[in-house]
């Protein structure tokens, strides 16, 4: 068994190298603590040969706890006697920034007593324009081979293959010991020199990659761009999506109807219909969202223009502590939180990461919609303005929709000037890479692995808290009445909470059983008002809440009560185990549970004193 | 007569001097590994309205800079001719 080390800095094609030398068969670990994958496969024609992903860095002299994780990772990794070859990857086309590290690499080898190989990668690019690297001089001066590639375009390849071969029949000698005490400082200046001296000459790359910015940072024209992209994005979350998400409650309603019927007893008849096959369309019904954000994201990555869009709204995102990468987490989070989170992975500062976590379960998701439209239809009269221009429902929908995101911001921007600095930052310094094609297979891989860490993952999380929901809902009366089960019984114990909000203890129940997902609350309280398929004609229901005479005051304060609450099971699991860690979203349950029902309260007793 | 690096508009070129203290020792450290290091040559590529992150040219490479680092960049204007 051989292990061999992939290593390079971030924008260098490292995830296209790796998945055109092991095809699409690999598996995705993560450091302890830390949200960065380490890939790691067998490699093609190779039996008994493991390619080892590490992630990007440009030094080995880490300034974030993360970076630290990750470099103690590869030093130690370099003791695994397991371990034949390092292959460090460079970036032909900017061969300065990437020489630093190479040389960093090499005498870290040295040091280990490993060989090490070069890769000049995106050779492609430089033979467009008639443009080359001096390879063997390279290889010369730095003590190690070094082979032209181009992982796009697989020039190459056999000779990184063959040069594995050679290494792991032990061909090929271990880096030379006698640079392992210089300096860094010694390095940076050789890599400067080294990069003059063999690097292509000329700067037609850079003026066609200007030409490009010239446009997408314009004032103007760029920020129509970038509405325009982000319009895009959007639509692929809510839109594109949909026809899967619909596919899949399809499915699982077909299969459901398949066997539900065969089933003899009446209890695991309704346990399987209803906890069962709920709790896994409950997880199920995401992943097409997940699948088409992780693609459209990689995309945007691939293609360079994720930069770009960082840049752009950088400025005014700093105000609130965050930075121009916690834009499209954000912007995902409106559509839905787990996807969001997801995205959340691109932000490289780990404070502002965890800033932009905290974000993201304020933004206002789909889920929120079928609440918000329940109780607007219901408290809001469809008053319209100026000529049916502006309707008072709409605009209620809007201050809503506002005041999520508004809340997000105010609290990152008071818990980053607040909070002590347990969390690494990083400055905002940010390559920007070539445009280019994006690469659809590693991409779709991606993606693909992205759906299946959320069903490993939070699958199973979900689908029990949703069996334990039905239980209390189903028992000890079979079904017959959910407001005497045990859930109707609790929302009874809780009632006094809710009574602040003029609100009884179906609210209550609702409110409990909204905690699997927030549309649930408009189906539970259909149910308990007996108005059934209340979740797919709200009409009776809204019509049955008006007749009751709730006051306006209670209608308000459940709608900013939903705004600001975390009433999500699944945001709350993908947030564990996206932070490692159980913290994070037990604080955020309690904290945005607390500061929901103060605000409600408070909302409701100021409605109250003017009506 | 030095000035930051974050006075520089669109097209403007200067040459690194040093970095100001109150840059974190460990971002300095960053910023030279990147190829921002004293003596170096640096021009300023894109200068976004708003006061957005710049785009600095260094070497073959395009960074964008805020002002929070690029401030502590402390570089002397290049004449037409360098």
């Amino acid at each position: 068994m051989s292990k061999i080390i992939l290593i390079g800095s971030p924008n260098s094609g490292k995830s296209l190298l790796f998945n055109r030398l092991t095809g699409l068969h690999q598996k995705v670990a993560n450091f302890p603590g830390i949200t960065v994958d380490v890939g790691s496969g067998a490699l093609s024609g190779m039996p008994g040969t493991t390619l080892i992903d590490f992630p990007g860095t440009y030094s080995l002299q880490p300034i974030s706890g993360e970076e630290q994780v990750a470099v103690d990772y590869f030093r130690r990794a370099l003791d695994d006697a397991e371990v034949a070859l390092v292959l460090c990857l460079v970036d032909a086309t900017r061969l300065e920034k990437s020489l630093y590290f190479t040389l960093q690499v090499i005498r870290e080898c040295a040091r280990h007593g490993k060989p090490v190989v070069v890769l000049a990668n995106m050779t492609d690019v430089l033979d467009k324009h008639h443009l080359s690297i001096d390879t063997e001089g390279l290889a010369r001066d730095i003590g190690a081979p070094v082979i032209a590639i181009s992982a796009r375009s697989g020039k190459g390849l056999n000779d990184v293959q063959e040069q594995i071969r050679r290494t792991v029949g032990g061909q090929l000698a271990a880096v030379a010991a006698d640079g392992v005490d210089t300096p860094d400082a010694i390095l940076r200046g050789n890599a400067h020199q080294l990069a003059r001296r063999y690097g292509p000459k000329g700067d037609i790359l850079i003026r066609s990659q200007t030409r490009l910015d010239s446009f997408f940072l314009h004032t103007g024209l760029g920020g129509v761009a970038f509405l325009l992209i982000m319009y895009l994005l959007f639509q692929s979350i809510f839109t594109w999506a949909a026809p899967a998400m619909d596919a899949v409650e399809a499915l699982l309603a077909a299969v459901s109807d398949r066997i539900v019927p065969a089933i003899g007893n009446q209890t695991a008849r309704d346990f399987v219909a209803d906890a069962l096959f709920s709790g896994i369309g409950a997880f199920m019904v995401f992943i097409p969202q997940i699948f088409v954000l992780t693609l459209v994201i990689g995309m945007l990555e691939d293609s360079g223009y994720m930069a770009r869009a960082a840049l752009i709204c950088h400025k005014p995102l700093r105000l609130f502590g965050l930075t121009g990468k916690s834009f499209i987490p954000m912007l995902s989070g409106v559509a839905c939180a787990i996807p969001g989170i997801y995205a959340a992975r691109s932000v490289d500062s780990p404070r502002k990461r965890l800033l932009t976590y905290m974000a993201i379960p304020l933004m206002p998701c789909s889920a929120r919609l079928p609440v918000y439209t329940l109780l607007i239809g219901a408290f809001i009269p469809p008053t319209t303005a100026l000529g049916g221009l502006v309707g008072l429902q709409g605009l209620a929908m809007f201050c809503i929709y506002f005041f999520g995101m508004l809340c997000g911001l105010l609290i990152t921007g008071l818990v980053s000037r607040t909070r002590a600095d347990r969390y690494s930052d990083l400055p905002f310094v940010l390559e920007m890479p070539p445009y280019r094609l994006p690469s659809w297979q590693p991409l779709l891989r991606n993606a693909w692995h992205r759906c299946q860490h959320f069903v490993t993952k939070a699958g199973s999380i979900i689908v029990s808290v949703t069996i334990v929901v039905w239980i209390l809902g189903y028992f000890p009366n079979h079904g017959a009445d959910l407001g005497s089960s045990w859930l109707g019984q609790m929302g009874h114990w809780i009632a006094p909470i809710f009574a602040p909000l003029g609100l009884d203890w179906r609210y209550g129940v609702a409110i409990l059983t909204s905690f699997l997902a927030r549309e649930v609350f408009v189906g539970t309280l259909g149910t308990l008002f007996g108005i059934e398929g209340a979740d797919e004609n709200m009409v009776p229901l809204v019509e049955h809440i008006q007749a009751s005479n709730l006051p306006l005051a209670s209608g308000l304060a459940l709608l900013v009560f939903f705004a600001i609450a975390l009433m999500c099971v699944s945001t709350l699991v993908i947030l564990a185990k996206e932070t490692r860690s159980v913290r994070l979203p037990l604080t955020l349950f309690i904290a945005y549970g607390l500061l929901g029902y103060g605000a409600a309260v408070l909302v409701y007793n100021v409605t109250t004193a003017l009506t | 007569m030095t000035q930051s690096l974050w006075t520089l508009r669109a097209g403007d070129g200067c040459r690194i001097i040093r970095f100001d203290d109150a840059l974190a020792a460990s971002y300095r450290v960053r910023m030279m590994e990147l190829g921002f290091h004293p003596g170096e040559i640096v021009s300023c590529v894109h200068a976004p309205a708003l006061g957005a992150p710049k785009v600095y040219r260094v070497s073959n490479t395009l960074y964008s800079l805020d002002d929070e680092v690029a401030l502590h960049i402390h570089v002397e204007p290049l004449s037409h001719h360098e």
